[in-house]
């Protein structure tokens, strides 16, 4: 056994070592695939021509059909971007093999690191590193990370929040454009920086590109440390809704620069336009969302393509906001957060999940390309590197966020029942990263030379938050001991009491006078229940109390996973029948008299062998349908409510029955014909 | 300053008020004018039906409940230190105290809270919450919407989660550990009542 013991660390350093070696030949292999694209395509273009030559001098000859061609230029496209999603899921799965790096440093560190590796590579052949295309970003690798985050927000502390987390994104990344805006204008004010060609425009267009807090960045780190729910919605919160600050401000800005002048007018329509651009796209949002849970009433009738109208409208909303400037960001969280209970209402268990995994996938691809690519930009670009500039923007964005959440922590505090404390105010304070999207934003700056200054500076701040903020960020929390984030598992009775103190607080608000949160939620709730439910809701789950949803989702996680194990496990009512009948109930006497055991374990038997039947019959496969398979739809949820309640009637009228003892088989056999006539039913 | 104190004077017992509940004299104040303002016909106390004028817990499921709370076993009449102290148990905490027992005392820390809505469940004052007590209110909540046995199986569900002793009813201490991962500072604490 010793021997063994020693053979196992050995063969794990070696699992280790191939692993690594494995990573490095990867690596080196595709950026020499994209660095050799351009050689191979003059080789190819050199071969047609070869073969055109030789065809025009073998015309006389017969042609030989080509058994084995070469053609690399139609497939170029897909097949480097196939390439470099191959890449970023390499590196992914690397990271977790190796488990010893990825818990000092944060994967988004690595990922950077692993594109300045394939950046320095590419450059090293002589090729020119693909730049992290602006385009490429916002509307291919950015909106699927959103909508995966807006699609599992969680409602309930994020509206318990709202006032605070508005207050931070809107008013706090205000403060950060002016205080740094202004700051870095006095700095290029000084001789030795020899940058007083950088007028005050520039800068406080430079201090909108790099206040706003970075959702990416901050999903990144903040997904590894598992901090509390609260801490979490505000930093996460906050990142989300400074979008439309951002847009606004930039936008303004960079008109102002081009007129060189700011107008008292074009202040004020600043101001309006902050309220179109953030309130636009939330209606925006609102509109597509809705439509999407009105078409989900629909989709029944193929439920093959019910993800895919989740997914399309929301990307849809993104886009249509992104037409009209309006901010696509709360536009895609607006419609994730509208469509999400009606549509889950609405699809079938199969597609929920579908749903979840795609989303979940796209989004872990999405963020893992985003950092690569940033690493491989950063080698990319052309730098302008100037000390004074650089270093003093890292410690005023370092400054203005310190000064930004003490100042309006101070001020929220009088308005919120649990107070947020000094530690929660050093977490949101550092929590503050910086990172894709400034870079894209200030990569879509008019080309000059200003525009290669604010890129190395904000490259340099996004390096810094990311790699010194996100390493220390985890040591930090447990040297802080900030509350953690507790894994809960569903309960009924927290949903039970949850809603009973949630009518208990409505009226006691009620009875104050005071319209507080509770009430507002409750209002909504009613209006929800009234109208628009019935609208947007198929069938009989419109009616349907939120409670009941809850419980039947349980029981058919429960039941799947009694089913997956494969063991006849106890059913939780079969159990229930024993504690019912061994407790005396008030009420009138029942005669107290037991079904003998082996009529319970027929009955148990046959009902159990009936479910087993009707799941491994399958049909041959078919392109357009799934199949259908018992324990998806809402179809396997009446049936197993319809046995449970079977098993039950038939456990507890017996207690009557004796005397007239084929009742019981009766039912039985009823409930079984039930059963028979459902299979029958879904053909 | 001079007119709070003179105000004051109208409330009975109120440094003792203040110092049972934790209030500010300027709180009181507020509850004196919301008690008087639901006090219709001036009589000094509110009687049911002052509640049931509130609008909205006619809707509520467990309004009935809610107004029975604030009348102590017997009685059918509320004075304004009742009321208060009622009240007093959806004060926020105050995190920053130091808990030396003094947090204990106090109707708003978070044993009390959840004592208070423990005993809005537990209507026959035994210290459990029996499955018939679970059946009436999730009937109460879920109306009439639901089939008898969906109630039921519920209420089987939920027992069986919670009853860890095996009793075939919710005790006190159960309830609270069902609700531990909840924050039920925050959950029942009303902003007007800082």
């Amino acid at each position: 056994r010793t021997l063994a013991l020693k053979m196992a660390p050995l063969r794990r350093s070696s699992t280790l070592r191939l692993t690594g070696l494995l990573c490095l030949s990867f690596l080196v292999f595709f950026s020499r695939g994209f660095a050799s694209h351009d050689v191979v395509s003059e080789k190819s273009s050199g071969t047609i021509q070869e073969d055109s030559h030789s065809q025009a001098n073998s015309t006389a000859h017969k042609k030989t059909f080509p058994v084995l061609s070469f053609n690399y230029e139609h497939v170029r496209t897909p097949f480097e971007i196939s390439l470099w999603i191959l890449l970023a899921l390499f590196m992914k799965l690397g990271f977790h093999i190796i488990p010893t790096v990825s818990h000092i440093v944060p994967e988004s560190c690595l990922l950077i690191f692993v594109g300045l590796l394939v950046g320095g590579i590419i450059k090293a052949t002589g090729e020119q590193p693909p730049v992290l295309d602006s385009n490429l970003f916002f509307l291919y690798l950015l909106p699927p990370i959103i909508l995966d985050a807006g699609y599992f927000l969680p409602m309930r502390s994020f509206t318990e929040n709202i006032g605070t987390i508005l207050m931070f994104a809107v008013v706090g990344t205000l403060w950060n454009v002016f205080f740094i805006g202004g700051m870095m204008y006095a700095v290029c004010q000084i001789d030795a920086a020899e940058l007083a060609h950088v007028d005050l425009l520039s800068c406080l267009l430079f201090g909108s590109i790099i206040s706003a807090v970075d959702p990416v960045s901050v999903l990144a780190v903040f997904e590894e440390i598992h901090i509390n729910e609260l801490l979490h919605i505000l930093v996460f919160g906050e990142s989300l809704l400074n979008d439309a600050v951002t847009v606004v401000l930039y936008h303004l800005f960079k008109e102002f620069a081009h007129e060189q002048t700011i107008t008292v007018t074009g202040a004020i329509l600043g101001v309006i336009s902050f309220f179109v651009v953030s309130l636009g796209g939330v209606m925006v949002g609102v509109i597509y969302g809705i439509v999407g849970a009105f078409t989900s009433r629909f989709t029944s009738y193929s439920r093959v393509i019910e993800p895919l109208f989740v997914f399309l409208y929301s990307y849809m909303a993104y886009l249509s906001a992104e037409i009209f400037h309006l901010s696509g960001i709360m536009s895609l969280i607006a419609c994730g957060v509208i469509m999400r209970p009606y549509v889950e209402a609405n699809i079938s268990h199969k597609s929920y999940t579908t749903v979840k995994y795609f989303l979940k996938m796209w989004s872990s691809v999405s963020d893992t390309l985003i950092f690569i690519f940033l690493g491989v930009s950063t080698v990319a670009g052309p730098h302008t590197w100037n000390w004074i500039f650089v270093i003093f923007t890292v410690i005023f964005c370092l400054v203005s966020r310190v000064l930004g959440v003490i100042g309006l922590t101070a001020f929220i505090n009088k308005f919120r029942i649990v107070k947020l404390t000094k530690k929660d105010q050093f977490i949101i304070a550092y929590g503050g990263l910086r990172g894709a999207i400034a870079f894209s934003l200030g990569f879509l700056l008019d080309n000059d030379e200003i525009k290669n200054l604010f890129l190395t500076a904000i490259i340099t701040v996004i390096f810094f938050t990311v790699f010194v903020q996100g390493m220390t960020i985890r040591p930090l929390v447990e040297l802080l001991a900030v509350k953690k984030k507790k894994e809960s598992k569903e309960s009924i009775n927290e949903e039970i009491h949850t809603q009973f103190l949630d009518h208990l607080l409505t009226g006691i608000e009620d009875i104050c006078g005071h319209y507080g949160h509770h009430h507002w939620k409750d209002k909504l709730n009613r209006f929800n229940k009234t109208y628009v439910k019935r609208w947007l809701i198929a069938g009989e789950r419109s009616t349907e109390p939120q409670l009941i949803s809850f419980y039947n989702k349980m029981e058919l996680k429960q039941a799947m996973m009694m089913v997956e194990s494969g063991s006849a496990a106890k059913l939780p009512t079969i159990v229930s029948t024993v504690s019912i009948r061994n407790v005396p109930t008030k009420g009138a006497p029942k005669p107290s008299r037991a079904i003998s055991k082996s009529r319970e374990e027929e009955i148990r038997r046959l009902l159990r062998a009936n479910l087993q039947k009707t799941r491994q019959r399958l049909r041959s496969y078919s392109r357009y349908e799934l199949l259908n398979d018992p324990l998806e739809d809402n179809i396997s949820e009446a049936r197993f409510r319809k046995q449970r309640e079977m098993e039950r009637r038939v456990m507890t009228e017996p207690l009557e029955i004796e005397p007239k003892c084929n009742k019981g088989v009766y039912q039985t056999v009823r409930g079984l014909s039930i059963l028979h006539q459902n299979r029958f039913r879904t053909h | 300053m001079g007119s709070s104190s003179s105000s004051r004077n109208k409330i009975p017992n109120a440094q003792e008020l203040m110092d049972q509940t934790g209030f500010s004299s300027a709180h009181l104040l507020r509850l004196y004018d919301r008690f008087e303002c639901l006090d219709r016909d001036n009589r000094g106390y509110l009687s049911p039906d002052d509640f049931e004028a509130v609008g909205g817990l006619a809707m509520n499921p467990i309004g009935g409940r809610i107004i029975d709370a604030f009348f102590s076993s017997g009685q059918d009449t509320v004075d304004f230190s009742s009321f208060v102290r009622i009240l007093a148990h959806f004060r926020p905490t105050d995190r920053n105290r130091n808990k030396e027992g003094t947090q204990q005392e106090l109707p708003n820390s978070r044993t009390r809270k959840l004592k208070f809505a423990f005993q809005l469940y537990d209507l026959d004052r035994d210290g459990k919450i029996s499955r018939e007590e679970l059946l009436q209110v999730l009937r109460a909540m879920l109306g009439l919407q639901v089939t008898e046995e969906q109630l039921q199986s519920i209420a089987e569900r939920a027992i069986q989660e919670a009853d860890l002793d095996k009793d075939d009813a919710i005790s006190f201490d159960e309830f609270k550990k069902s609700l531990e991962k909840v924050d039920i500072d925050t959950k029942m604490s009303i902003g007007f009542l800082k």
